[in-house]
């Protein structure tokens, strides 16, 4: 392919407009000898078109061929379809897309024209392959690729090579861990909920973590998170509501937000200053949330269960008995109530759906249409008048306990007019640095986004593939824009850009710690979290048991209590929590039923350097704890939508010049060092510290020294003994390192 | 002379009486030169130089109360259906009541001015926090620069210190920060003050570090000769900041434990009580503008217990701070700001919290030429209106601002060429001002 990519580039005039055609698989000579494998696709003019097996289409005078292929190719007829190398469905869809963005780019260059700025002349040039193999793990996997990945790649003369690469890496454990973190900053998930409580997203963590392992379509995981009830650690889902309990209001704007691209925050005090949302048409939307409570009452009347008896809240009514037995154990109750009280209020946090709907206008409501206070009735917002007859809408509004079913059919049904839209649109921009519709959050009207029918087609493709996240970043993946040069042009916030290739991004808080612990660990999916989680295993309570006695919650509690120092010692947080002093001798509680906490404890398989657990981003604390790397990069504290940045610090640069991470990696038992030795030549007389320093470069920017560059780095491991970690403190530090080409 | 000075436009008078001032005068511009200057543009508009605490805050601590502090259960107590869980109590001159849990905060009120009459457009966190700290509604085109970023702009960087002339504590982010102006110009993030600054220290010897330098700029030429947007010139940009700072003598203000204990204390051994402390050790060091962050105030459950701990801690460190700063005759020269991104509703939910309220809610200012025992403006009788003299977000900007000494109704052309002002034509609300 190294020699593929050569050929290519170095033909490549502009890009290819044209449409589909049949191909004929052959190897083609051009008249330098140097050969590539491609389909051939039909001439224009005076141009010959190729498709090469990653899909991209290629345009080049046809008399760069030798003269036999140029005879050959007029006596070829130009095909109706494109058969591709190896996954031939993937590759016309790529190549689907890249016609729509071309054309984008041809509309797109008048009035660039206009404005003073340069035509845009087709996509950028090919990416090359050192260029590729590290974009496309950081993109798919969120790291770079260590020495060997990179080095068999790139080796590597399959010509379907890229495509394979793509679905190896989309088929790996790293794939799940990246595509977590992007949804678990959108989503907003974190561990410490606000509020106290003791109530913590672990179980909401966890369930995420499993649906994107599991590749469970988009619409699915939507649909469950939006319908869940009960407490978080019976199901996972039920995070997305419990997440913002007691603010039913924001969650909603949220919501709509972020699965169907739609910002109605401001008219959740008020009608929508600029769009057309009104605030009822918002409390209208609410209104199907109206019915459904996330959290027991402590004051509020006795609940009744189904057959009309009266449930009381014991955690309530045990808790004068409870002080009784720790005070006669000696225990001081001003110490432990508030965390006695947290622990069962946690229990209280559940979905339930009542048959009341409880949604009522503000009290402040001011427009004519309603009057303060007045019940709302639960309907759909509409982006046009047709849209209410799309099936998405033939929904049952009027059962109460039914509404948020209703309202998640609605939703995720593949005729919602913005679903598929605006989870298509972040996936395209997670792969290009920029969506199609900006903000990604509102999609107001997708005829002035910079490339509408890009975008709806991608909509389309989304439901094609019936939301399989993986499936349509394959695609994306394969086209011919995203694996071009990133672009050099400085893109102001704000104008359109028309996708020519990738932007370069600075790496994301977690690709960048990521990519670190693929330099000292090689294969950093191998680490992770503990499995178990202790946090449910240890909180739940049965408030509503009418057995439920002093004794047992007092027992819970302890355990509970040493399980969380015990999480928090595995976690590498907060060692100094653990032993510490129990409420209560354990011979004192223990002979009823659940066992002390000893048996839950499991070896923690982490490594550690100087404090600093060495696993993945998404295996450590969510979001990580203040000061850590993580945190000095900009990672989301998972308290507003999408909420990480990519802005430089000193902070930050103290942190990478001096801070642990540089230290563990110019450490002369760093992976980087043990790489060089196991790669340099046997043979003495070799050139030694070439061979080590090419190892360097390929484990860190994961390319070759250039020639002067190599000039500089023998000059310095020849003067002087701490030559090599110099290098890879100078290469760590590089923008190279740190941004995305 | 003078003829000619007015007939310059404002921007070019100014650079008029500076280079006047340098060549004829040999030394830098005397800053009541530069004041009249200013008064004779800005005569037209309330404030300026001249008008009331013009310029009298040399240095601000901004004390930001994350996730909408509840108006009526801090600055703007009830006694009516919408009271909070405990009585108000008694404050001192106009500060007829403060919040029950406020009673450090009310020994001290003879030193503040409320604001109660603050109404914003928006309830929601992230937008509502963006035009709080800069006076404009976010937007998907541009950022808008922090006060501390105006300051540094229109006053230029503190001289003789090596520290930023802005720092945030208690976050990771300083977002948003220098927004359209350089990088350079952006707040330090300290995420724990107990830590402070970080890894300062080279872990190689001085020459050694100077050839890992040379090493990286050498190896990185071709990238940034290729690439050279604007994200990679910033951080290039930091890397300078950073090396600069690493050799300052002023760093020692990050060493909370040269502090007596006694002080310390009487912070509070909280984030924010020692964040408040690392922000009087930074205004003693030059640094002109200081965030501290305080969370907790997102109150949508039990807010009993949550004033019990947020708002207790809250009030003792304001109190501490005031009296500190007075102590050490800072007061004067150092302004305090409380805000937050909106109230709380006066109604009590089911919850038996108070969710998001934009329409009322209070902001509270210390020291910095401003009056004691003030308060501005009212709500009704519920705290669910402004009744009288309602004060926007932009006036809020404005009036810090213009205690800092900016000229807030010049027009500062961003690099996009777009109009911008320091919190988007706000009016000081100079009544505040003694």
């Amino acid at each position: 392919m190294k020699q593929t990519t050569k050929l290519l580039s170095s033909l490549l005039v502009a890009v290819l407009f044209a449409s589909s055609a049949l191909a004929e698989v052959r190897t083609w000579t051009d008249t330098k000898g140097r050969q590539v494998t491609a389909s051939f696709i039909g001439l224009d003019g005076g141009d010959i078109m190729l498709q090469t097996a990653d899909g991209g289409m290629h345009k080049f005078p046809l008399t760069n061929l030798s003269a036999e292929d140029q005879a050959l190719a007029k006596s070829l007829k130009p095909s109706e379809q494109p058969v591709m190398l190896a996954n031939s469905a993937v590759a016309q869809a790529s190549a689907k897309v890249d016609l729509l963005v071309a054309t984008g780019i041809g509309r797109a260059n008048p009035e660039r024209i206009k404005g003073g700025k340069p035509a845009i002349t087709g996509f950028n040039a090919m990416a090359n392959d050192e260029q590729f193999v590290r974009r496309v793990y950081l993109d798919i996997v969120g790291r770079i690729p260590n020495y060997d990945e990179a080095t068999v790649f790139i080796k590597d003369s399959n010509p379907a090579k890229r495509a394979k690469l793509i679905d190896m890496l989309l088929d790996s454990p790293g794939y799940s861990g990246h595509m977590y973190n992007y949804l678990a900053e959108m989503l907003r998930v974190k561990d410490r909920l606000e509020g106290g409580n003791n109530v913590r997203g672990i179980p909401y963590i966890n369930w995420l973590q499993k649906q994107v392992e599991q590749n469970v379509t988009w619409d699915k995981m939507v649909f469950d998170m939006l319908t869940a009830t009960g407490k978080m650690w019976h199901n996972g889902a039920a995070g997305y509501l419990l997440r913002d309990s007691g603010m039913p209001l924001d969650n909603l704007a949220n919501t709509l937000a972020v699965f169907l691209g739609t910002d109605v925050a401001c008219a959740q005090c008020h009608d929508h200053p600029f769009a057309d949302w009104t605030q009822y048409q918002f409390y209208e939307m609410a209104s199907f949330f109206g019915a459904t409570s996330t959290r027991y009452q402590r004051r509020a009347p006795a609940r009744r269960n189904k057959e009309g008896m009266e449930m009381v809240d014991m955690g309530n009514k045990l808790m004068p008995e409870m002080e009784k037995i720790i005070e006669s154990n000696g225990g001081d109750m001003t110490r432990i109530r508030n965390g006695l009280q947290q622990f069962i209020g946690a229990n209280r946090y559940a979905i339930t759906d009542t048959t009341t709907n409880s949604i009522k206008l503000p009290h402040d409501y001011k427009y004519k249409d309603a009057k303060p206070l007045d019940p709302v009735a639960p309907k759909f917002i509409a982006w046009s008048k047709e849209d209410r007859s799309l099936p998405a809408y033939k929904q049952k509004t009027k059962d109460e306990e039914n509404l948020r079913v209703a309202f998640a059919t609605w939703t995720t049904h593949p005729s919602n007019p913005r679903f598929a839209m605006a989870i298509a649109n972040r996936m395209w921009k997670r792969a290009f640095g920029q969506g199609i519709n900006e903000p990604v959050t509102n999609i107001d009207d997708p005829n002035q986004s910079a490339n509408p029918a890009l975008l709806k087609h991608l909509a389309e493709e989304m439901k094609r593939v019936k939301f399989n996240l993986k499936d349509f970043m394959r695609i994306i993946y394969n086209t011919r824009a995203y694996q071009s040069e990133a672009t050099t042009e400085h893109i102001a916030m704000g104008e359109p850009y028309y996708f020519q290739g990738p932007l370069l991004r600075r790496m994301t808080a977690e690709q960048a710690w990521d990519s670190y612990m693929t330099l000292v660990l090689g294969d950093p999916d191998k680490y992770k979290k503990p499995l178990e989680d202790l946090y449910s295993k240890s909180i739940d309570l049965d408030l509503y048991n009418p057995k439920l006695d002093a004794q047992t919650v007092l027992m819970k509690y302890d355990a509970y209590r040493k399980m969380d120092a015990k999480e928090r010692a595995l976690m590498g947080g907060g060692l100094a929590s653990a032993g510490e002093g129990m409420m209560m001798d354990d011979a004192k509680t223990s002979g009823k039923d659940s066992k002390p906490g000893t048996d839950m404890m499991m070896e923690n398989a982490s490594l550690s350097y100087n404090g600093m657990v060495l696993r993945r981003s998404s295996e450590l604390d969510q979001p990580a704890g203040p000061g850590h790397f993580l945190i000095e990069f900009g990672q989301s504290p998972r308290n507003i939508i999408d909420g990480s940045d990519k802005i430089g610090s000193v902070p930050q640069v103290l942190m990478m010049m001096n801070g642990r991470a540089q230290e563990m990696l110019t450490n002369n038992d760093s992976l980087i060092f043990r790489t060089m030795e196991r790669v340099k030549p046997a043979d003495e007389k070799a050139d030694v510290a070439a061979a080590k320093l090419d190892a360097l470069f390929m484990s860190v920017l994961i390319r070759r020294p250039t020639e002067a560059e190599m000039t500089t780095a023998k000059k310095t491991v020849a003067s002087d003994s701490t030559g090599y970690a110099d290098i890879i403190w100078a290469l760590i530090n590089t923008r190279e390192f740190i941004f995305v080409q | 002379m003078k003829t000619e000075l007015n007939r310059l436009n404002p921007i070019a008078r100014r650079e008029f009486v500076l280079r006047t001032a340098q060549t004829a005068l040999g030394v830098s511009v005397m800053p009541s030169m530069l004041d009249g200057v200013r008064a004779a543009e800005t005569a037209s508009k309330a404030g300026g130089p001249g008008s009331p605490g013009f310029g009298k805050a040399k240095k601000v601590i901004f004390l930001w109360m994350n996730g909408g502090m509840t108006h009526i259960d801090t600055w703007d107590p009830k006694t009516g259906g919408t009271k909070g869980p405990t009585d108000p109590i008694k404050g001192k001159g106009q500060v007829d009541f403060l919040g029950g849990t406020m009673t450090k905060m009310a020994a001290v009120s003879d030193k503040i001015s409320i604001v109660r009459s603050m109404s914003s457009k928006t309830g929601v966190h992230d937008a509502g926090t963006y035009i709080m700290k800069t006076g404009y509604e976010p937007r998907g085109t541009i950022v808008h620069p922090n006060l501390g970023a105006w300051a540094s702009h229109f006053l230029g960087r503190v001289k003789g210190v090596t520290l930023p002339d802005s720092v945030v504590v208690n976050s990771g982010s300083a977002y948003p920060g220098a927004g359209f102006f350089p990088p350079a110009l952006s707040p330090i993030p300290i995420s724990n003050p107990e830590t402070g600054l970080q890894n300062l220290r080279p872990t190689t010897d001085e020459g050694q570090f100077q050839k890992r330098l040379s090493l990286m700029n050498e190896f990185d030429s071709s990238f940034r000769n290729k690439f050279k947007s604007e994200e990679v010139k910033a951080y290039t940009e930091f890397y300078d900041e950073t090396m600069k700072l690493m050799k300052s003598e002023d760093l020692k203000a990050f060493d909370l434990s040269s502090e007596p204990a006694a002080v310390r204390e009487k912070y509070g051994r909280n984030s924010f009580g020692q964040g408040a402390l690392l922000a009087r050790r930074l205004v003693q060091a030059g640094v002109r503008f200081i965030e501290v962050q305080f969370g907790g105030w997102d109150m949508h459950n039990n807010i009993d217990t949550a004033l019990t701990s947020t708002g207790a801690t809250m009030d003792q460190v304001f109190a501490a701070l005031i009296e500190d700063l007075a102590s050490n005759g800072l007061l004067e020269s150092t302004m305090v700001v409380m805000g937050s991104e909106f109230g709380r509703t006066p109604d009590v939910n089911e919850n038996e919290g108070r969710d998001h309220y934009p329409l009322a809610y209070s902001t509270v200012f210390a020291g910095g030429g401003v009056k004691g025992g003030f308060v501005y403006g009212s709500t009704d009788k519920d705290g669910r209106r402004v009744a009288d003299k309602q004060v926007s977000p932009p006036d809020f900007q404005a009036t810090i601002g213009h205690a800092m000494g900016l000229p807030v109704d010049e027009v500062v052309m961003s690099p996009s060429n777009r109009p911008f002002t320091v919190g988007d034509k706000g009016t000081p609300v100079l009544d505040i001002f003694a």
